[in-house]
């Protein structure tokens, strides 16, 4: 599998997560994509960024540490986040743990 | 989701750090209305769980916590703290709330003496009747009392898109359909005698434009011991001086 395989499936397993913790299961929100922002496109609360990263835990596992990600960040930072800044950081950590 | 099942409502938990720490545990209850407990989450959380395990949850009705329509007194909701504290075992452990979820963790921490370590109270108001922002709340629409709100969160709202409207549905719902505002009326002061008696060590943080800047006063020259830090901001100091705020929490509970 080529990593752009693994970025496209990265994406697509961000944006199911993103749109469960919206309750969008439908895909009736606005689109989201590598640039979509977390905080100016689709508004996502921060209650609801505490949810989207426990479940990203409960996908990737204890190799991808949100939490201390997100802590390394104050609130404003973590809000501007893009999906693409999500995105690269599960990759980049996936790839450590393969080696 | 963690979710807990505490015997008033069903309550939201998120845990941080080491599930086996050598520091004792943190309980951290946020405040009324805009709280969640992403307020502690975002700011002074993960500083405190790089050494030890962090409980924070939602309270009743806020956030992903049930949305119940009543016991949204301090006795009550002390309870449900009692039910996440449960969740850190039977050792003592460290208490922070902040505004409501302060007088939440002084009841929690009256009534249970020997179960706190160290209680941290950040911008209690007491008593809570008196509380002039809550009271301000109450006598306003929603849309009012989403406009009160410090500017880091009207700047979230000023767009008047999901966020905003999810806000103030959340807002209408706590001020309109629960007993929450009839409850926070009827809250009784805690009496100096009490006070006197607490007995964990405690640190008191207001901010210097708060509306309830004068209870921290208050409760120092009561308090046997008790600490008291001004913070150059007003009543919401986990979101307006997150760094300050988490400094000075550090540092009293490892001190």
């Amino acid at each position: 599998m080529s990593d752009g395989d693994t970025r496209t499936e990265t994406l697509a397993t961000v944006e199911r997560l993103v749109r469960e913790v919206m309750d969008d299961e439908a895909g009736l929100g606005p689109p989201i994509g590598m640039e979509t922002s977390f905080s100016n496109d689709l508004e996502l609360e921060s209650i609801e960024f505490v949810a989207l990263a426990e479940k990203l835990q409960e996908r990737y596992g204890s190799g991808v540490d949100f939490a201390g990600w997100l802590s390394g960040m104050d609130l404003d930072r973590i809000l501007s986040l893009s999906v693409g800044d999500l995105v690269g950081f599960i990759e980049a950590r996936r790839q450590e743990a393969r080696g | 989701m963690a979710m807990l099942a505490a015997p008033g409502a069903t309550l939201h938990l998120q845990a941080l750090g080491p599930a086996a720490a050598l520091r004792p545990t943190v309980v951290m209850a946020h405040g009324l209305f805009v709280g969640t407990l992403a307020s502690w989450y975002f700011t002074a959380a993960p500083a405190l769980a790089r050494e030890r395990r962090v409980l924070t949850y939602d309270l009743r009705g806020h956030g992903k916590s049930a949305r119940v329509r009543d016991g949204y007194d301090v006795p009550s909701m002390a309870r449900d703290l009692g039910a996440v504290a449960a969740e850190a075992g039977q050792a003592p452990f460290d208490l922070v709330g902040h505004s409501y979820g302060a007088l939440v963790a002084l009841r929690f921490a009256l009534d249970h003496p020997g179960r706190v370590r160290r209680l941290v109270l950040v911008e209690a108001p007491l008593p809570p009747s008196r509380f002039r922002e809550i009271e301000d709340f109450g006598a306003r629409s929603p849309e009012d009392m989403a406009a009160s709100l410090p500017e880091a969160l009207r700047g979230a709202l000023a767009s008047g898109g999901r966020r905003a409207t999810r806000l103030v549905e959340s807002l209408r719902f706590l001020a309109q359909d629960t007993t929450l505002l009839a409850d926070l009326g009827r809250e009784p002061d805690v009496a100096d005698d009490e006070l006197r008696r607490l007995s964990p060590p405690l640190l008191c943080v207001y901010g210097a434009r708060s509306g309830c800047r004068d209870v921290g006063d208050r409760l120092a020259r009561v308090v046997p011991g008790a600490r008291l830090e001004v913070l150059d901001a007003g009543h919401f100091l986990p979101l307006e001086a997150p760094a300050e705020l988490t400094r000075l929490i550090l540092e009293f509970l490892d001190g």
